[in-house]
């Protein structure tokens, strides 16, 4: 019987909007107060949603220590306490909107994944990014998209 | 009796003294004394302690409150870098860390002075995160 099981995470964090495609004044316009130059910050939330099998002698969907160890060293060791524009390499020339930063998640997740879990193991079903309790974002899909969706917003 | 109201803004800080060496201000705040700084949602409750007016039957004019909220609090502290645009954080040669308490004193000193008549501020908390927050209830 396939179950879904979502565990949640969380990271602080700061960031700024500004895209270097867009004049001054178009940054201004587009992200409003989120381009402010010195940053402002967040606690995320990251849900994972995992898909798959009840395993029949662990009871369990997914091995939580292997998940949760994937998620502190892909995502929340190099994004807590950051500042992600200058300390997370992709947002350099990204621009750290909450759906940006759940590609980067979902992408750097699923990089991992196979050798985290091996063949046949769960499936990364959903990654959720909660910026606010008002703005939050659903990435689903295959790996190879998401990873072309991040890089076809590079300048 | 206290009614309270709660607003939330979006935040960088970084915990860094100035009368502390760059070991003591790693010791002392971890990974929240990165120089580049990170940021938090903060949620900010606000409580005024008073009687119900006998015409109104509201301790102080809610929209009044706020005003106030959205003058002295969120106009001051959304999307800010703490250090570099509020005061008493950003004042140089002073060493006023925007700790969560600090933020919390600094709050009800903007707050305190704009409720008059009947009712007073009974107590202000911030919450820098779910699992902490702080509650000042002035100099008594």
């Amino acid at each position: 019987m396939t179950v879904h099981l979502t565990r949640r995470y969380g990271f602080a964090a700061s960031h700024r909007l500004h895209s270097p495609r867009l004049t001054d004044e178009e940054n201004r316009e587009t992200y409003g107060k989120c381009d402010n130059p010195h940053g402002h910050g967040h606690n995320y939330e990251v849900e994972l949603t995992v898909r798959g099998t009840v395993d029949p002698v662990t009871g369990r969907v997914v091995d939580l220590a292997l998940l949760d160890d994937l998620a502190e060293r892909r995502i929340l060791a190099p994004f807590r306490y950051r500042n992600l524009n200058e300390e997370v390499a992709v947002f350099r020339t990204i621009v750290p909107t909450t759906e940006n930063l759940g590609l980067e998640v979902d992408r750097r997740l699923r990089e991992a994944w196979p050798e985290t879990f091996g063949r046949g193991g769960p499936h990364l079903e959903k990654v959720r990014i909660r910026e606010t309790d008002r703005n939050i974002c659903d990435i689903e899909g295959s790996a190879g998209d998401l990873v072309a969706g991040v890089r076809c917003q590079e300048p | 009796m206290v009614i309270s109201k709660k607003v939330e803004f979006s935040a960088s800080h970084i915990c860094r003294s100035a009368q502390l060496t760059d070991a003591e201000n790693e010791r002392v705040y971890g990974a929240a004394a990165n120089p580049l700084g990170h940021g938090h949602n903060y949620v900010v409750e606000v409580a005024i302690e008073g009687q119900p007016d006998p015409v109104t039957g509201m301790i102080l004019d809610l929209k009044r409150l706020r005003d106030i909220l959205e003058d002295k609090v969120l106009t001051v502290y959304d999307h800010r870098l703490l250090n570099r645009e509020v005061e008493p954080f950003c004042d140089v040669g002073t060493s006023v860390v925007p700790t969560v308490e600090n933020i919390a004193i600094d709050i009800w000193n903007r707050v305190a002075p704009c409720i008059n008549g009947q009712a007073r501020l009974y107590s202000v908390k911030v919450h820098e995160t779910n699992e902490l927050f702080v509650e000042y209830r002035g100099l008594r």
